[in-house]
């Protein structure tokens, strides 16, 4: 397989044969299945929210910062569901992570499983695409190999949901199975799915299942790993990144327009070496080019005779 | 465009002709588009494929009746006045379309959601209330009668303020699997005591909103016994000015959706608009929350209609039109499908002779 030709069909957007899908998905496969639950990464590193298949926008991430070719990235999931093209955009991370090895970690979001694309969007996209749900399953056995969680240089967690309070240091995190389905409850779950919020304690969602956390959490875990920052995506932002606690807990998100009509710019932080945080702000490409070419399918909106 | 002029003007003329451009492709995106004629009718009131966008139709335009009160609006295609707006337009950045007929004038506008300064002060208007993923909340949809002093208005802060702030009831699907198994933990590890399984503060997760839009003016009447004329909304007439907008949209943590939109159609003779509240919680219930409002311009009355349909998620799963096809899942995100699925559970009529 050419894995430079297969980068430059993503790229465009263009139709990829089943067959390269199998072999990809295998080599990667191969390569998480030796990585740990929690990755080490250096710096200097650029961070990336949820990504939800707007390839065009995740093009223009890399090039607004740097690129894959000078820069190391790590990517908090979120890959696929909602943009039209949740196959390409997690193609050309997993291309990428094959050719840079070392230049790329990918964080499993909660979206990254077999129930939740089934009903968002991704399994209906490969149905349409290959017309039958192969390339799916390939992606989705994928899925079940990302890392849960990285730390660079020792002092930034970085998760795709937040904290668990079944998690107090980083070992227990280490200690998970991870090579499964997202379970609906336990320590795997919570991390995919919490979300940080304005709460004295632990406290459960009024739906009845998932976690908030509030600042004493966040705080107590800091201090226990001796980290400095969470960063973790999950939730949209308008303004693309939104640090809380008084700097201890960050959310970065980064699909600019979000499903292509919330109008939000998006973020990606770059930490260098000296750890100090950098943000880079993107808008969404347009929905045509100049001469009013559709670069993005964009849903006409239909008069009808509503009733 | 006239490019004739372009030469011997200079550079003026060409960023002239240039911003007539760009201006030219923002405002074409709104152009109407081809018209279907209405699906849902039984009994057609005429060819059943007339098309509507056919060039100035005479007689039918009634181009002094109707007026388009924003200058950034393009020509319509029934007789070159109206403007028929749409979301995508990101330029000019606001946009207010509005249309006068008679007495009547139906103005939109859509902006993007609310930045981080605008939730925070949203959280202070609806206290307690943890907001929506999306909130449009700057956009809106109303209809004004100036000479009665009547205004309806459909928006997301009034909606929003209709949201219970009590449990709802309602849990998720695994919720109670999820609840046993972090007790079983708790009872394990002493770390995890302190842990509480309590709802920190109850709100109703799913949106639920029984918003009816808010007015000014003239109070309606309770009359349960009239009924909006479907017959002559079935009619394919022109449509001179439409829009279509989500106020708020929440995906309940991946598990389903609530979503209140509002759509309007203003015919040369009557209008109507629907704002419906949609919900679905996967493995747990359907809603949807109907408010029509209807306006017959000649007779000055105004009809509004409030329907709540609900029914368990397994019930709607069950029909036996889902057996068929292909993607069972596909039918329940349609909006229209599920609500022609549910049963009435509620209905209210109210009725304003202006």
């Amino acid at each position: 397989m050419k894995l430079d030709e297969t980068i430059a069909l993503l790229k465009q957007g263009r139709h990829v044969p089943e067959e390269t899908v199998y072999k990809l998905c295998q080599q990667s496969q191969e390569l998480l299945m030796y990585e740990a639950n929690v990755t080490r990464v250096d710096t200097p590193v650029t961070i990336c929210g949820d990504i939800h298949g707007q390839l065009h926008d995740l093009l223009t991430l890399f090039e607004e910062s740097g690129g894959i070719e000078k820069s190391r990235y790590i990517f908090l999931g979120d890959f696929v569901d909602r943009g039209f093209y949740s196959l390409e955009s997690f193609l050309l991370l997993l291309c990428y992570k094959l050719r840079y090895p070392d230049r790329i970690t990918m964080i499993r979001g909660n979206h990254e499983t077999r129930q939740i694309t089934k009903v968002y969007g991704f399994y209906d996209e490969i149905v349409r695409k290959y017309g039958n749900s192969n390339v799916w399953r390939y992606c989705c056995e994928v899925f079940d190999y990302l890392a849960l969680g990285a730390i660079i240089n020792e002092s930034i967690f970085c998760v795709h949901g937040g904290l668990s309070p079944d998690v107090t240091t980083i070992n227990q995190i280490r200690a998970i199975d991870r090579k499964q389905e997202v379970p609906h409850e336990g320590a795997m779950c919570d991390l995919l799915w919490s979300d940080p919020d304005d709460v004295e304690t632990w406290s459960l969602s009024p739906r009845g299942a998932g976690f908030l956390f509030g600042k004493n959490e966040v705080d107590q875990f800091l201090h226990k790993n001796k980290f400095d920052l969470i960063a973790r995506a999950h939730q949209l932002v308008m303004e693309g990144y939104k640090e809380m606690f008084g700097g201890g807990l960050v959310t970065v998100w980064s699909a600019p327009n979000y499903c292509y009509r919330c109008g939000n710019v998006a973020a990606v932080l770059t930490v260098d070496d000296q750890m100090d945080r950098n943000y880079t702000i993107f808008e969404a490409v347009p929905a045509q080019d100049d001469v009013g070419n559709a670069i993005i399918p964009t849903k006409k909106p239909q008069m009808d005779y509503f009733l | 465009m006239d490019n004739k002029n372009a030469l011997g003007r200079g550079i003026d003329t060409i960023q002239i002709t240039k911003a007539r451009e760009i201006h030219m492709q923002t405002v074409r995106s709104r152009m109407p588009q081809a018209v279907p004629v209405p699906t849902t009718q039984t009994d057609s009131m005429g060819p059943g494929n007339t098309t509507t966008n056919v060039a100035p139709q005479v007689g039918g335009c009634h181009i002094h009746r109707h007026r388009a009160n924003n200058p950034n609006n393009p020509p319509c295609a029934h007789c070159g006045a109206v403007i028929i707006p749409a979301p995508k337009a990101r330029f000019p950045a606001e946009d207010e379309p509005s249309i006068t007929i008679g007495d009547w004038t139906i103005s939109t506008r859509k902006k993007t959601i609310l930045n981080s300064v605008e939730m925070e002060q949203w959280e202070e208007k609806l206290r307690g209330l943890a907001l929506p993923e999306m909130i449009f909340g700057n956009s809106f949809v109303r209809v004004e009668n100036k000479a009665h002093g009547f205004v309806m208005e459909f928006n997301a802060l009034e909606a929003l303020k209709a949201v219970k702030l009590e449990d709802s009831g309602i849990r998720v699907s695994y919720a109670h699997k999820w609840i046993s198994s972090k007790k079983r933990n708790r009872e394990k590890s002493a770390d995890l005591q302190d842990t509480s399984l309590e709802i920190g503060h109850h709100y109703d997760w799913t949106y639920t909103t029984s918003y009816k839009g808010h007015f000014e003016g003239p109070s309606l009447k309770r009359d349960d016994q009239e009924r909006i004329p479907i017959d002559k909304l079935s009619r394919p007439d022109p449509i001179l000015f439409y829009d279509d907008m989500i106020l708020f949209e929440d995906e309940l943590a991946d598990n389903g959706i609530g979503v209140l939109n509002v759509k309007v159609r203003v015919m040369n003779e009557r209008l109507l608009v629907l704002s419906r509240f949609f919900l679905r919680v996967d493995g747990v219930l359907f809603r949807v929350y109907d408010t029509r409002l209807f306006v017959e311009f000649d007779e000055n009355k105004l009809i509004r209609e409030y329907k709540e349909h609900e029914d368990t998620y397994q019930n709607v799963l069950a029909n036996k039109a889902l057996k068929h096809v292909r993607d069972p899942k596909a039918m329940l995100r349609d909006s229209n499908w599920v609500a022609s699925q549910l049963p009435l559970r509620k209905r209210e009529c109210e009725v304003l002779q202006l």
